[in-house]
């Protein structure tokens, strides 16, 4: 290695390493995360001379923390029963309880399934994915520790419907180079794919890097396994040669050059040690489909996925502790949260440290870390304030996000009814978005998927939302919200109560409670067509289309 | 008193007449408007405004400033078979250049209405971009920039939608007509998102409304009080954008009727050429003529990668009859020196014919046109060498190119926006503006 290069290394590292430094030394028992945090978010409040909003409301909590992890609105009831709850911890028992619920599974698996496969994957092989949903429900339900869940993916062992996880790999099908932009990217926060035609401009990436990488990938094969479940299964096998070539820089291609074989090396680490083949060894002319293939002579797959989950690893903490917090409160540390680079620094430098550390003390325990970022205070700020940024930098007021299309469909079937009063059978086959057209709602709502809040929903949206089959969830059955507010005998100011508590989780203020009334009122018998139109309003306004 | 004036204390004082009742509310969105500046001057992500506050920029979008309309040849139409013609070349194909009414300015035989309207055009033959592939290509020509992972750029119709964008109106100020584009508002965000329109003309779905006008206003009623109560304590930008789609979407049903042609295509059929670009075009012209700011309508595919010639002889006749006849339309309506338009694909075709008598992606020496609005017509800018394989004089860059097409409108292309904190000129950083294309 040249005197030059090790001097890139050099530089390259202290960013890289605060955390791996650390890891390994078990931190004295410090105070809990959560007290971390808001001392060290508020210690920036106080040098850059900012207030921050107020504490949340009750009800204004219970909404967003719900949707955060459980992935849906409370219920009326669930709303009247935590407003009128006394006990003084009551916001730390209602994150426990939302943990153990198993809509948190669900919630997680479903924004983990858009990171993996974004609402367009590369590849029409992995449209139908139950297996793999399957798979990842499962992980979040038995809350396995992150990077054992990673280093199942990236093993990709079993098929791609009974076990799950080799679906990943097949959306790339045999493209070295795109898997390994994607993995780098989602699972350490570096961006490589500057790297795959020049050298990086800013960064200090090289082509190399970008090969290295890519070399552990380089002799993976998607083979067919037969069928299941009405899906096709996928297998991944690995070759026991064959490398990655190098042609240079794009910009000097010329047809029919070939290139140089590049051995697979760690970024920021060694060059992988490979055993060498057993002589005479002959490599498998093709892989049998349906067949589970034979192990490799020495797997550089598994040395990769090895690798990525260490922690050691000096991203993968740090990139793992950040896409949480970023689900959470809005902006990453670093932002946006899968550029983790010196041209990109952290907002708040000790915190990440501070979070990728006691995640690894944690074993990567996923729900520990969700716990103590909703027990923080600064999580449980109000929305409401001056700030008009929606995520705000120095978190000094709560984020503004809009709803994923699952959680805007849940959330609309938990406010009218429609999920506990239509009987099963109505809602049999119907799709997970029943009962409006799936195509429409990721058409829609589908984007963004980062749960950031970088929001483009424009005309579109509001045209579905005007003219579209929204109206299909005011259900009139009976138990629905409909129902029960038209067969109320109570007087208008308290069913306009239900109604508010139902679709916002928060009573109506007396300016609403007045509005409404006289809204209703305006008839000489209450006309129910009016209710559907209050409720048409309480379900599209902003109040709902947000978690604020 | 009713409740309702109670929702509204600030028209109390102002009961007297209507015209008070007027200067009270264009008060009361000034105020909101500068609030808004205000609480955001100094955060980071404000949809690209940093420095500009959105009362600043009202007051710069006088009803005077230029249009544009984008043709767009999706895939990439050839120079050689369009306005830069090599005859006797060996790279340079089948047909045979025709004098235009500009003298000694000849293009391609597949173009005589175009050839009488030279005198409008300014042909750019030394155009050099750098993205050669398609998506990278028409990501390239819509936006300026090539793509990149962490800065999503605005389609320069959004810029041009924002800076000679007018408020309020019933019509989105950008509007695409059959777009293979995607970048969208970009950083921007929502308010200057596209506005979508099948290739046929038809709308997006959903577009209109199934309730009775009765049901409509009761809900909109409710829906404003519920989203003005919330509006009064939460001030990010994203609720604030909801709520302004929401309008627009409401204000669109007032004006459906716009996209209805058949009516004026009987009447129009002669002069745009019967053809499904030609309806398109024609759709533009009413929109812009309604005061849309950016309208682009594209015809595809001109990726010609086998029987050049054939795919150029069927999609280039139908095409410049529309666009003669579109020019000649805006210029009768008085429109013309206020709507730029651009004539475009993603790139160019390679001076060699390939095996299968195709030509293959090419950006290193292609060709552009623009017309109208703050476009010297009559001349051609740039040239190719005498095979056409490179820029022999005056390359032009995408850079160049949207500088031109900025400044043309009036909007200066070192205006910068700002993604996270990171400033964003709306031409990349060094282009230059082709000013012998400019009338001033």
């Amino acid at each position: 290695m040249t005197q030059r290069s090790n001097d890139r290394r050099l530089t390259r590292w202290p960013l890289a390493a605060l955390v791996s430094l650390s890891l390994v030394q078990a931190a004295a028992a410090g105070p809990p995360l959560r007290e971390v945090i808001d001392t060290e978010v508020r210690a920036v409040w106080e040098r850059e001379k900012v207030s921050p909003a107020a504490p949340a409301s009750d009800a204004e909590f219970l909404r967003r923390v719900s949707v955060d992890i459980v992935g849906v609105i409370p219920t009326h009831e669930e709303a009247v029963a935590f407003l009128a709850d006394q006990s003084p911890d009551k916001r730390r028992q209602l994150i426990d309880r939302l943990l153990d619920d198993p809509r948190y599974a669900r919630h997680m698996a479903e924004l983990w399934d858009v990171l993996l496969f974004t609402r367009n994957p590369p590849g029409s092989e992995v449209d139908k994915r139950d297996g793999f949903q399957g798979w990842l429900r499962q992980r979040f339900a038995e809350n396995t520790p992150y990077d054992k869940l990673v280093r199942e993916l990236l093993k990709a062992e079993g098929n791609s419907v009974e076990q799950g996880p080799p679906l990943y790999f097949v959306q790339y099908r045999q493209r070295p180079e795109d898997m390994t932009e994607v993995v780098t990217q989602t699972f350490l926060g570096v961006q490589l794919q500057c790297a795959r035609c020049h050298n990086h401009p800013f960064e200090s990436w090289t082509q190399q890097d970008f090969y290295g990488m890519a070399a552990f990938l380089a002799r993976l094969q998607i083979v067919s396994a037969g069928k299941a479940d009405n899906q096709s299964k996928y297998m991944v096998a690995e070759k026991s040669t064959g490398d990655i070539l190098f042609t240079g820089a794009v910009k000097e291609d010329k047809p029919g050059k070939k290139g140089d074989p590049v051995a697979p090396k760690f970024l920021i680490g060694d060059p992988l040690v490979e055993p060498p083949l057993p002589d005479g060894f002959k490599e498998v002319a093709k892989f049998e489909e349906n067949k589970p293939p034979p192990a490799p002579v020495f797997s550089r797959k598994d040395q990769l996925a090895e690798w990525v989950t260490r922690a050691d690893n000096p991203y993968f903490a740090k990139a793992t502790a950040n896409r949480l917090w970023a689900m959470f409160l809005g902006r990453g540390l670093v932002h946006p949260v899968d550029n983790l680079s010196d041209s990109n620094k952290p907002s708040h430098p000790e915190l990440l440290t501070a979070l990728a550390r006691e995640l690894v003390e944690h074993q990567f325990d996923l729900k520990w870390l969700i716990r103590e970022l909703c027990n923080s205070q600064v999580y449980q700020l109000s929305s409401i304030g001056p700030e008009a940024d929606p995520l705000p930098r120095l978190f000094q007021q709560a984020r503004v996000r809009p709803l994923s299309a699952e959680e805007l469909m849940d959330s609309w079937r938990v406010a009218t009814g429609f999920e506990t009063s239509v009987k099963p059978d109505a809602k049999k086959n119907v799709g997970r978005f029943a009962p409006i057209d799936g195509g429409y709602m990721i058409r829609f709502f589908g984007q963004p998927n980062t749960g950031t809040g970088d929001f483009q929903g424009g005309l579109h949206e509001h045209l579905f939302l005007n003219n579209g089959p929204v109206s299909q969830l005011i259900v009139t059955s009976p138990g629905s919200l409909y129902d029960s507010l038209v067969k109320s005998t109570s007087p208008w100011p308290d069913r306009i109560d239900r109604l508010y508590l139902s679709l916002l989780n928060r009573p109506p203020n007396d300016e609403e409670r007045q509005k409404f009334s006289e809204f209703f009122s305006a008839d000489e018998k209450m006309n129910p067509e009016r209710l559907r139109d209050a409720i048409w309003a309480l379900m599209t306004c902003s109040e709902f289309r947000f978690n604020h | 008193m009713s409740v309702g004036d109670l929702a509204k204390p600030t028209l109390l004082a102002s009961v007297t007449v209507k015209k008070e009742f007027m200067i009270d509310h264009l008060s009361r969105r000034a105020l909101l408007k500068g609030t808004l500046a205000t609480s955001s001057g100094g955060v980071v992500m404000n949809w690209g405004d940093l420095f500009h506050g959105p009362a600043s920029l009202a007051a710069e979008s006088a009803p005077t400033k230029k249009r544009c309309i984008l043709l767009w040849m999706n895939g990439g139409a050839s120079q050689f078979e369009t306005f830069d013609m090599k005859p006797g070349a060996r790279t340079g194909g089948t047909f045979r250049p025709i004098n235009t009414n500009v003298a000694g300015a000849q293009i391609c035989e597949l173009m005589p209405k175009i050839a009488q309207q030279m005198d409008k055009l300014a042909v750019i033959r030394s155009m050099r971009t750098s993205e050669v592939d398609h998506p990278g290509g028409i990501y390239l020509m819509h936006t300026g920039y090539r793509p990149t992972a962490n800065v999503r750029f605005p389609e320069f119709g959004a810029i041009i939608a924002k800076y000679n964008g007018r408020e309020g109106t019933n019509l989105p100020n950008f509007i695409k007509v059959f777009s293979q584009a995607d970048a969208g508002a970009g950083f921007l965000g929502p308010k200057f998102q596209p506005f979508a329109i099948g290739p046929e003309g038809s709308l997006p779905p959903f577009s209109s409304s199934s309730q009775s006008p009765e049901v409509e206003s009761r809900r909109h009623q409710l829906r404003t009080f519920l989203e003005e109560t919330y509006a009064k304590e939460h001030r990010a930008e994203t609720s604030k954008m909801h709520r302004e789609a929401y309008e627009a979407s409401r204000r669109l049903q007032e004006v459906r009727k716009v996209f209805d042609i058949d009516a004026e295509w009987e009447k129009h059929s002669e002069l745009y050429g019967n053809s499904v670009f030609g309806r398109r075009c024609l759709l533009a012209r009413r929109l812009i003529e309604e005061g849309v700011t950016f309208v682009e309508v594209s015809q595809s595919s001109y990726d010609s990668h086998a029987d050049n010639a054939v795919w150029h002889k069927a999609l280039v006749p139908p095409m410049e009859h529309a666009w003669a006849g579109l020019l000649v339309d805006l210029q009768q309506r008085g429109l013309l020196d206020s709507t730029l338009v651009v004539w475009m694909g993603e790139i160019g075709r390679t001076p060699n014919i390939n095996n299968r008598a195709g030509r293959d992606h090419y950006v290193r020496s292609w060709s552009t046109a623009l017309a109208g609005g703050g476009i010297k017509g009559g001349q051609v800018y740039g040239e190719s060498d005498a095979t056409g394989v490179d820029v022999k004089d005056n390359p032009v860059t995408e850079g160049d190119f949207f500088a031109t097409i900025y400044s043309a409108l009036g909007i200066d292309p070192k205006k910068e926006n700002f993604a996270g904190v990171r400033p964003i000129p709306l031409a990349p950083f060094g282009s230059k503006v082709v000013s012998e294309l400019l009338t001033s």
